[in-house]
């Protein structure tokens, strides 16, 4: 996790203000110590704040539980505690990950997710529990976790009325903020908001029913679905471990048992040991997405189709829970050894996240080059391919690339077949298509001049066969689009296509870049960006033959960007002596440089809007107290007054601005920081 | 040792009348001179070619009327293959030649070597090993006699290249096409380039009016359900509500703009050679080359895309706005002061006038 980890004072700072405002302060203060201090014991954060040690094991306990922190036992007993970044951003995130699952596996699924990230890890029992609380058990605990989950129904219900509850502080509240954003925000949600309102206005009761889990069989259904997707992972002792000290067992494990304890001499056997090292960690890691054998499952061994059969109702947003959840489940059996998976500890696997994220920004992306029917595709292409896919990208590859013609596994492939088959029948696959290529496949009528159809076509009537091949005509534009969105590999259901996802992410790395310098610095920004990333290093009068464009139009544009930092220069001397007139004055263009920039100036704009939400919170203090008391929530309008009400809707207006802000700098974060590991510089 | 150049010399309108006239007592120089002129301009003559006009006698002869006339500039003397070759001057040019002192004579055989290349004013000096003040004069003088030019060379704009008069620049001195007097002509490229994004439009893509397929939609399940409803005369409450899939309102004047199917994409080639036959360009050659450099241009400029190595098309957005990322569409990505702002002073995220201006609320003073 090196590049990952690496700590810089904006991201504490950043990551701070998340606990805190999930959290509570205390947990924030503890975070921010250990932020500030790097590694450290117990008594070594006491030492260095202000609180005590009862308050400070509170803090601990609270991050543990939510995964933020590593901690560590050495030979030495002492306990380490140290900074998870990577999960610590990943606060940031809560919303958006029940969105992604929501589209993906309806509401219930969200549902069951949501508890997840709200309680960090818990037992399966306890999570049945919450659900189903058993008579006699201690009301306090379960009681309260089924309050969240209630609470949660509540947001859930209400989102699909237009109205969301502004809860501060806790994971629901951003939850529905979230939700309520990108619903109002994607205008190409449309399919989604339909099927939300007819819903909604069919009979609320129904859908407050259908959201709800019914049995416990279902919850473990849901459960079981998630894990075999790769949503929900089981929690291990590892998993506590931080890099260094993972890295350091793995090491230890490998030198004990290949060189008999000692540490190996020679180049040689040290790129073996690296290897091996690597290696083990891989294992580790892969270990903790294996599945457990469920007790439940009968229908184990067909599992593949299990997925795909319920996929066209995923994509387009129904909640067949219970349809699916009868068939699969209803098979006895489950409760003779349920104890065993029962003590289960389960988490969300927020590397299965990044790469949802993943496929909503590509299919985002393809959607303003390309429309919308053909971004629809890309996305069920992606989405079928998610499921073989448990993260982004290698963290811990080998030094030794492998063989580059190696047959391409098989899960990561998709045809065009497949795509015909999942795809929302809605869709009008018609659009953005040459109408000669319509014709082409269909073999009715003409085009006249005007390019029009001679004899219309509806897209619902076309067969299988036909539709397949439309939605080649779509996969091949997505080919040809110099993302190179897809890849073809062979004829075999029509047309297969693998997606080669490490260059599409460099691709869209260097778009990222290009944006920010189009809305700083216009085209002319942009084009000078890519004639340096084209060319290389270049003095002024290529730059100039490049752009074909004279020097003095060029300046002003070079300086302020090499202030941005956005391009390196360089000076060579000719001479002996380093005259600036006897020197060669070189530009370029660093992708990675450029790429870290913008991630650390995107993570202090993160940082500003949190300081803005809350110096605008500040503001309206006194009347959100008075709004959040217990009698007022509901009665607004009977007991604030013209102005009050005013206020907090401005209030709640700036509020969604600011956070819908905070989740979209978030979606560049994971563009640049966690679809590719570093890339090699010049 | 000097190349052998068509370039083409002013032609010397004279001789057609001075040669009936002089006819009678012309010498044997003139003679030849004349009989030189007959074949057109700019042509080599090699000494087989001379005497085969039966001019002179022998071969000493030959040699001497040579001689002769190179004395009077009328001819120039240039080895081609390691064989001594002629060419003739205009009579008037020669005459310019004869006022000149040697030290411009020198430098003017330099320059004339040297040809569309030109020649740096210090290489010059170098070859003919004159005084500055000498090279000053005398390329001054020349000037004024308008038998030789400056031009500007766009490889080293700081240097002043020497070349004849009736000589245009080279390209390696005076740049491509899109290049004026050392410097990018801005109004030809843009007009070329919008002709060519024209023109690869036209070949990669086709304009679809917004009602090409105006099919009525059959909706099946409601078609269905209605039925059923008739039927049984109460709805089943299983049945999915009558709602028809989601199809914008199309406006038939609207169109949109696709990739062709099977389209043949354009090259450097292809598109210079459209170029051409449209004759937009008075007296300027586009080779591939240029073309190939002005549709890299465009696509650095994002108006045309690369389609494998040659190959280029229509860069296209399905939309028209223009969409930045969370970082830049904040007002911090585009902040003026984004590097002064920290967590506390006069610049910080509540004092800040931008986030105001954007939420529209008050920031602290």
């Amino acid at each position: 996790m090196s590049y990952l980890q690496r700590e810089t004072p904006i991201l504490a700072e950043l990551c701070t203000f998340l606990v805190e405002d999930q959290y509570g302060e205390l947990a924030a203060r503890v975070f921010s110590v250990l932020a500030r201090h790097g590694r450290q014991t117990l008594a070594a954060l006491v030492r260095a704040s202000y609180l005590n040690g009862r308050q400070i094991k509170h803090g601990l306990v609270v991050l543990i539980q939510q995964h933020l922190l590593f901690h560590s036992v050495t030979e030495s007993d002492v306990n380490y505690y140290e900074i998870d970044w990577q999960q610590s951003y990943c606060l940031v995130r809560y919303g958006k990950v029940l969105k992604l699952v929501e589209d993906r596996y309806g509401k219930k699924a969200t549902n069951v997710i949501s508890n997840l990230l709200t309680l960090g890890h818990t037992r399966i029992v306890d999570l049945k529990e919450a659900y189903f609380p058993a008579p006699e058990v201690a009301e306090s605990r379960g009681g309260e976790t089924n309050g969240t989950s209630l609470g949660k129904r509540n947001a859930n219900g209400e989102r699909v009325n237009g109205t969301a509850i502004k809860t501060n502080g806790i994971t629901n509240g951003v939850a529905s903020k979230q939700d309520n954003l990108t619903n109002g925000d994607g205008g190409h949600a449309n399919g989604v908001k339909i099927s939300g309102t007819t819903n909604g206005d069919g009979a609320e009761e129904d859908a407050q029913e259908e959201n709800t889990i019914q049995s416990v069989d279902e919850l473990y259904a849901i459960i079981y679905h998630l894990m075999q997707q790769g949503w929900i992972m089981k929690v291990e002792d590892s998993q506590f471990l931080s890099p260094g000290d993972m890295h350091d067992q793995a090491r230890a494990a490998a030198v004990d048992e290949n060189y008999g304890g000692n540490n190996p001499t020679g180049n040689k056997d040290k790129e073996v040991l690296a290897a091996d090292i690597l290696q083990r960690k891989r294992r580790i890691r892969d270990d903790w997405l294996t599945v457990p054998k469920f007790p439940t499952r009968k229908r184990q061994n067909a599992e593949p189709d299990y997925g795909m059969s319920n996929k066209r109702a995923k994509i387009s947003h129904g909640n067949d829970w219970t349809s699916h959840g009868d068939t699969v489940l209803l098979d006895a059996g489950y409760t003779t050894s349920q104890a065993t998976s029962a003590d289960l500890i389960i988490r969300v696997n927020p590397e299965k996240v990044t790469v949802g994220m993943r496929t909503e920004q590509l299919a985002l992306l393809v959607e303003t080059r390309l429309g919308y029917t053909t971004s629809q595709i890309y996305r069920v292409m992606l989405r079928l391919l998610e499921t073989n896919l448990a993260r982004c990208y290698e963290e811990w590859p080998d030094r030794i690339k492998d063989d580059p013609d190696a047959p391409i596994d098989s899960r990561h492939l998709v045809t065009a077949r497949d795509v015909a088959k999942n795809i929302d029948r809605s869709i009008d696959l018609f659009e953005s298509l040459d109408p000669h290529a319509i014709v082409q496949i269909t073999r009715k009528g003409h085009v006249d001049k005007h390019h029009r159809l001679s004899n219309p076509i509806d897209p619902d009537s076309l067969t299988l066969d036909d539709k397949t091949k439309i939605i080649d005509k779509h996969i091949q534009l997505l080919s040809d689009d110099p993302f190179h969105f897809v890849t073809w590999h062979s004829r075999a259901g029509y047309s297969q296509w693998h997606v080669e996802f490490e260059e599409i992410a460099k691709s869209v790395i260097q778009q990222e870049v290009e944006n920010t310098v189009a809305a700083r610095k216009g085209a002319l920004g942009v084009k000078l960006i890519r004639a340096l990333r084209k060319k290389g290093k270049l003095d002024e009068r290529q730059t100039c033959n490049a752009m074909m464009m004279s020097a003095q139009d060029l300046r002003g544009v070079v300086n302020d960007m090499t202030v941005q930092g956005l391009i390196q220069t360089q000076e060579v001397p000719r001479v002996e002596r380093r005259e600036a007139k006897h020197s060669i004055h070189l530009i370029w263009y660093d992708r990675q440089r450029a790429r870290e920039k913008l991630l650390h100036d995107t993570y202090k704009g993160m940082v500003r809007i949190m300081q803005r939400i809350s110096y605008e919170r500040g503001k309206v203090k006194q009347l959100l107290i008075k709004a959040e008391r217990s009698d007022v929530v509901g009665n607004e309008e009977k007991w604030l007054n013209r102005g009050e009400l005013d206020a907090l809707k401005k209030w709640k207006e700036v509020q969604e601005k600011l956070l819908l802000q905070l989740f979209r700098e978030d979606d560049l974060v994971a563009t640049l920081r966690d679809f590719i590991g570093p890339l090699i510089s010049v | 040792m000097a190349s052998v150049s068509a370039a083409p010399s002013p032609a010397p309108p004279t001789k057609d009348e001075s040669a009936p006239v002089l006819a009678t007592e012309v010498s044997p120089a003139d003679l030849l001179y004349d009989k030189c002129a007959e074949s057109p301009q700019g042509t080599v003559f090699f000494q087989r070619e001379l005497s085969n006009m039966q001019v002179a006698n022998s071969m000493a002869e030959l040699t001497r009327l040579l001689q002769d006339l190179c004395d009077r500039h009328l001819m120039k003397l240039m080895t081609f293959d390691n064989e001594p070759c002629w060419k003739l001057r205009s009579k008037t040019e020669a005459e310019k030649m004869r006022r000149l002192t040697p030290d411009e004579r020198l430098l003017y055989h330099h320059i004339d070597q040297v040809q569309s290349e030109g020649i740096w004013s210090k290489a010059l000096r170098a070859r003919t090993n004159v005084t500055q003040q000498v090279l000053t004069k005398c390329l001054k003088s020349l000037e004024s006699k308008d038998l030789v030019k400056s031009v500007m060379s766009v490889k080293f704009p700081n240097r002043k290249m020497y070349l004849l008069k009736h000589l245009r620049p080279s390209e390696d001195i005076a740049g491509g096409p899109w290049q004026s007097e050392g410097d990018f002509d801005n109004a030809l490229i843009s007009i070329v380039s919008t002709a060519v994004s024209q023109h690869v439009e036209q070949e990669t893509c086709i304009r679809v009016p917004g009602d090409w397929n105006s099919y009525t939609p059959v909706d099946r399940t409601a078609a269905i359900a209605h039925k059923k409803a008739q039927v049984q005369s109460v709805q089943d409450i299983e049945d999915t509500p009558t709602t028809k899939s989601f199809r914008p309102p199309v406006d038939p004047s609207a169109s949109r703009l696709v990739h062709r199917n099977n389209p043949k994409y354009p090259t450097a080639a292809s598109i210079s050679a459209w170029l051409m036959s449209k004759q937009i360009l008075r007296d300027k050659e586009v080779r591939e080359d240029d073309m190939e450099q002005l549709l890299e241009m465009m696509v650095l400029d994002g108006r045309l895309e690369k389609i494998s190595g040659t190959n280029y098309r229509t860069a296209m957005t399905a939309s028209d706005v223009q969409v930045f990322n969370g970082f830049v569409d904040a007002p911090c990505g585009n902040c003026p002061v984004f590097d002064l702002c920290s967590d506390e002073g006069e610049i910080c995220a509540r004092t800040c006038v931008y986030f105001g201006e954007w939420l529209s609320t008050e920031s602290e003073e």
